[in-house]
């Protein structure tokens, strides 16, 4: 328990000292202290994952109640932390990736004003994130789903002087409210059929639960909207894209690796509860594949090298629920944690090349920067062949994972989707690779000016880079580190690292490579424009997202509002007629009295006499005057 | 004899200020506001405290008063608010204001721990008066229409309770109980069903008006926008929670079967009081304005949390009136400060306020996220122990319910982004003074304390309203 709470407040200590004696610290320093305060959670969270995995018996949890957080109705809510396996891999990432996104972001945004500011936010992120998965029951996970999805509104609001950065905020924090509600009322049902809301609680009910009742379905569905709206899947997936206006680092720690993983943790930590509800359980592959082909092919040609990168990361996400909704848990944890690793990179190598380029994130200005920036290149290569999967990178192995799964569980439609997403992702992330990188310079005075990042970037992404590579290695690791998680309760049977049919390998491959091929083909052997395509149907769809912005605008956003304009509109007409009665009232008053002056004592005589008139109504009603 | 301190020391301050120079006004009002504060705190060591005098005996009138786990908290919101009210205000406010200022505070006193329905009646009436001269003297004629509103409203709501007072107690003689004004005997007597109705009713819409609840709310604009801050923190924050207490204290206890008969209109109208506010706060123009249907909204979500008739739903209105009354109180108070720096209070003429004035900002962030409810503020625990009690008694309310939390994100973050972010349109504003911060730091960590530990206030407001529901139910009868 000890060791829980300061891995919890050590980011929270540095949020609070930095906003406190931002004045007094010298440059850099804010930085520096909350990149080590973040590092030390990462030490002291491989001890408590070395305790975890230590525990006799086959119950790997580590757990205590803080407080009581709401007594009186019922049996207490305690404010409990719980740390199993599965917690314990999101703490790794959190702590460990956001270290070095906290050190990349020094060199980042050593030249904006807002520096202090920026990392006492990334630190509250941090302690929220961290909050959300040491959660002990579903009300503490919900504090610190909002408070991540603060943290998130902050950052992407952080340059609080453009418009479409606020814009933006608003609309990821209103829509990830969506998502709280749900869980709220998840949560409440709960609570009200088994008086509890814990983890350990819950689950050894569900564990003895028949699947199939419509109370399983409901309450799945509505833990399953909150972990939509976080986890931007299809239709709540606007606001991840819009996301982009934060800074850079932010989007590689909160928008790709980490906080938008919650909704993956989340159902990935309620299989008990999946097991019950097969049709929700149903509908999540579904969206997740779904997501993940629409995402992929809104990447297709957009021009913003972040937003490629966005709704990249929306994709891999559909992924990771496609895993879940084929019970292939394990698989996607496993590429939660691969994409962690690539996505990060990608991002903060695209960062690096946004700081070379001054601010410009248009691939249409870019091109020919590899002799510029070599190691940026590189990481970025290399994650780019793993998010395309090709082996032996890391993508490569956690995708494999859940398709192989998906197809083993006779589900050959999500399969197939996901086969042929493989085969768009590795076109985009090459049309990338290729228009930023290689080729002829778009933008001669920028590519003149455009310069590698400092070490104390580029050494993170390198780091990352390596990890990219590597990482597939990790999968016997994860697949034995889970399994206690896995086979606690009922549900998980299916959870463990399968491998799929040898021709779907060799398929989902055979399609990346030609994809890489005709990505080469047109980008590289014959110079493509970065906007060719994108003037007729169907890329003037795909670039603009298929117009799921404008169409949320109409079907809900201007009815409410318009809504509230006829409601305004409505009650200034009864103002005014209710006060133009009273003036009549008044000015017919006064006639009979024109003794009495003063409003108080007309109102009152009036109301006086109709109340008596009342009074004696009543009376009489009640048979007091007979 | 312990509240008899509490009341006493506001009534006392409220004499020196018309003795002393006009100079001190605010220094009188400012320690006897911290002595009030601290008796409070003492109060929560004794935890239940009281006096029970015969007042008028031949009436069966006595002067009773307790302070039990439902009045303990509210009279700690109404001690706290008010030692931030009198520290925000104007120091040359004069006289006459710190002077009605210290009047409202007694009254408050004496209306939230009154257990004698004729003593609730007294305090309830008193509290008009104060009120009126608060709104008619500090903004022209505005502020004296905004007065005779407040009043003409609040009149003819307090009519009716009168009626139903009266009633109650002549109806409890007929039955042979003696003539009594005590709640307790009152609740669970016989009456007729026709003549309970309409008592019912009548109580009802005194509180209604007092809250404001949807559709009596037409005092609430006129009144929330033309009041100084301090003293619209004071209506909205502590005011209004007299009208969702009078439920609680006096309605639950008599006419629950009635609250059973009527309880699915009563729902539907709370419901369309919800929406309502909320749709209203979306498209104002004037911040104040926002807060003011904002808070109209929520006011509905307290009504909804007691008409769900769960023990659940009656213990996070409960909570949330605590809860609320801090944060709208801090909220008024905010954009008090801002109105003061920038001399309006449309949200087009602000912008990009944030760059001139961050800590404002900040603390103008805080109270913004506490009413919309964002969880680990104390907001997040009342409106989940409300949604809970509507899902376990009609579900469609909760749903309603949930989706109006999502619009609370939306028209709370429009106002604050509309006036703080963006390109910097207008002049730059000063920040808040270090004496501002003084009292804004122990508001807002008072507000955090509370929103992590919900149970420091549930767990001692269970016993009074299981006792106050009992009285009402028989046993058994709560789930």
């Amino acid at each position: 328990m000890q060791g829980l709470v300061e891995i919890l407040v050590l980011p929270l200590l540095g949020a609070a000292t930095i906003t406190a004696f931002k004045g007094l610290m010298p440059k850099r320093l804010p930085g520096i202290w909350a990149s080590l305060l973040v590092a030390v959670s990462f030490i002291l969270s491989i001890f408590q994952d070395r305790r975890v995995s230590q525990l006799a018996g086959s119950h790997h949890v580590i757990t205590g109640v803080l407080w009581n957080w709401a007594t009186g109705f019922g049996p207490a809510i305690h404010f409990r932390l719980y740390l199993d396996p599965l917690s314990a891999v999101w703490l790794l990432i959190i702590t460990g990736v956001g270290a070095l996104i906290h050190i990349y972001s020094i060199g980042y945004m050593h030249d904006d004003a807002g520096e202090p500011r920026f990392f006492a936010y990334l630190n509250f992120f941090i302690f929220s994130m961290l909050l959300l998965v040491l959660a002990g029951n579903l009300v503490v996970l919900l504090i610190g789903w909002a408070l991540v999805g603060l943290a998130s509104y902050f950052l992407i609001g952080f340059w609080y002087d453009r418009p479409t950065a606020v814009a933006a905020a608003k609309k990821a924090f209103v829509m990830n409210t969506l998502g709280d509600v749900g869980i709220l009322l998840g949560l409440a049902l709960l609570y009200i059929h088994y008086h509890g809301v814990g983890y350990q609680h819950l689950f050894a009910i569900f564990t003895h639960a028949k699947p199939g009742s419509a109370f399983f379905e409901w309450t799945a569905l509505l833990l399953y909207i909150g972990a939509m709206a976080k986890s931007a899947q299809f239709p709540l997936h606007m606001w991840l894209a819009d996301a982009m206006e934060g800074p850079t680092p932010v989007s590689a720690l909160i928008h790709a690796a980490t906080m938008v993983t919650a909704g993956v943790y989340l159902m990935a930590r309620l299989y008990p509860l999946l097991r019950l509800a097969p049709v929700t359980h149903e509908l999540i592959g579904v969206i997740g594949a779904f997501t993940a082909i629409f995402a992929a092919s809104i990447a297709f040609f957009q021009q913003d090298i972040k937003k490629v990168l966005a709704y990249s990361t929306l994709s891999q996400l559909g992924y990771m629920f496609l895993g879940i909704g084929v019970s292939a848990y394990t698989a996607s944890v496993f590429h939660f944690m691969t994409h962690a690793f690539f996505k990060a990179t990608l991002f903060l190598a695209a960062g690096s090349v946004i700081h070379g380029l001054a601010g410009e994130q248009d691939l249409g200005q870019m091109g020919g920067l590899w002799k510029k920036m070599p190691w940026t290149m590189g990481s970025f290569l290399v994650a780019t062949l793993a998010i395309s999967g090709i082996p032996p990178f890391s993508g490569y192995f956690s995708k494999e994972a859940i398709l192989g799964q998906a197809f083993n569980s006779g589900h050959y439609i999500l399969w197939a989707i996901g086969v042929f997403t493989a085969g768009m992702t590795a076109f985009y992330m090459f049309r990338l690779f290729f228009l930023t990188f290689t080729g002829k310079p778009r933008n001669e005075h920028l590519h003149e000016h455009a310069h590698e990042a400092p070490l104390v970037m580029t050494i993170p992404v390198v780091i990352l880079g390596v990890l990219s590579l590597i990482g597939g290695a990790f999968g016997g690791w994860l697949n034995r580190w889970l399994s206690p998680a896995f086979h606690q309760y009922a549900g998980g049977s299916a959870a463990a690292l399968e491998s799929g049919p040898l021709f779907g390998t060799i398929l989902t491959v055979g399609l990346a490579v030609v994809a890489f091929l005709v990505a080469y083909w047109l980008y590289v052997k014959r110079d493509t424009a970065p906007k060719a395509g994108t003037d007729k149907a169907p890329g003037v769809w795909m670039l603009k997202a298929w117009g799921m912005d404008s169409a949320w605008m109409t079907v809900v956003v201007n009815p409410l509002k318009m809504l509230g304009t006829a409601l305004l509109t409505v009650e200034r007409g009864i103002l005014a007629g209710v006060v133009g009665i009273a003036s009549g009232v008044q000015a017919w008053a006064s006639d009979l009295a024109p003794i009495q002056t003063g409003y108080v004592r007309r109102y009152a005589l009036s109301i006086m006499v109709g109340v008596v008139a009342l009074l004696a109504y009543y009376l009489i009603r009640i048979g007091f005057i007979s | 004899m312990f509240l008899v301190w509490l009341m006493a020391v506001p009534l006392a301050g409220a004499i020196a200020t018309l003795i002393a120079p006009k100079e001190v006004s605010k220094a009188i009002a400012a320690i006897t506001s911290l002595v009030g504060l601290v008796g409070y705190a003492g109060l929560l060591f004794i935890s239940r405290a009281g006096i029970d005098w015969a007042w008028i005996p031949q009436w069966g009138i006595r002067f009773h008063l307790v302070s039990d786990g439902l009045s303990l908290f509210l009279l700690g919101l109404s001690a706290v608010l008010f030692v931030v009210a009198v520290f925000a205000s104007d120091a040359h406010a004069g006289r006459a204001y710190y002077f009605w200022l210290l009047v409202l505070s007694f009254s408050v006193v004496g209306l939230f721990a009154a257990v004698d329905l004729f003593v609730f009646y007294v305090f309830w009436e008193v509290l008009l008066i104060p009120v009126f001269f608060l709104l008619t003297g500090w903004s022209g004629e505005r502020g004296k229409k905004a007065a005779m509103k407040w009043l003409i409203m609040n009149l003819v709501g307090s009519f009716f309770m009168l009626v139903g007072v009266v009633a109650l107690a002549v109806i409890h003689n007929q039955n042979g109980g003696g003539l009594t004004f005590e709640i307790s005997q009152l609740s669970g007597m016989s009456m007729s069903a026709g003549v309970a109705s309409w008592l019912f009713f009548a109580f009802l819409v005194a509180f209604a008006i007092k809250a404001p609840l949807w559709p009596l709310h037409g005092w609430m604009p006129d009144a929330y926008g033309e009041s100084p801050a301090p003293v619209t923190a004071i209506i909205s924050g502590v005011l209004s929670k007299a009208g969702i207490y009078g439920i609680l204290r006096v309605m639950i206890p008599i006419f629950m079967p009635q609250f059973r008969e009527y309880q699915t209109l009563l729902l539907i109208v709370a419901t369309a009081g919800l929406v309502y506010g909320a749709l209203m706060a979306l498209r104002q123009q004037d911040m104040k304005m926002v807060t003011a249907y904002g808070s109209l909204s929520h006011m509905a979500m307290m009504a909804l949390g007691i008409f769900s008739l769960t023990s659940v739903g009656l213990l996070g209105t409960t909570f949330y009136m605590v809860a609320h009354g801090l944060m709208v109180g801090g909220l008024f108070l905010v954009l008090g400060m801002l109105e003061n720096r920038t001399g309006t209070r449309t949200i087009q003429d602000m912008a990009g306020l944030n760059r001139s004035a961050p800590r404002l900002a900040a603390y103008f962030l805080f109270f913004v996220l506490g009413t919309l409810g964002l969880p680990g503020l104390p907001g997040f625990a009342g409106e989940y122990m409300i949604i809970q009690g509507l899902i376990a008694s009609h579900v469609v309310f909760a749903v309603i319910a949930g989706f109006i939390l999502i619009v609370a994100a939306w028209y709370m973050l429009r106002v604050f982004q509309a006036v703080m972010q963006g390109p910097a349109r207008t002049t730059a504003i000063k920040d808040l003074w270090s004496r501002q911060v003084a009292w804004l730091v122990p508001l807002a960590g008072l507000v955090i304390l509370i929103g992590i530990w919900p149970a420091g206030i549930t767990a001692h407001a269970v016993p009074s309203l299981y006792h106050a529901m009992h009285f009402a139910l028989g046993k058994g009868g709560v789930h």
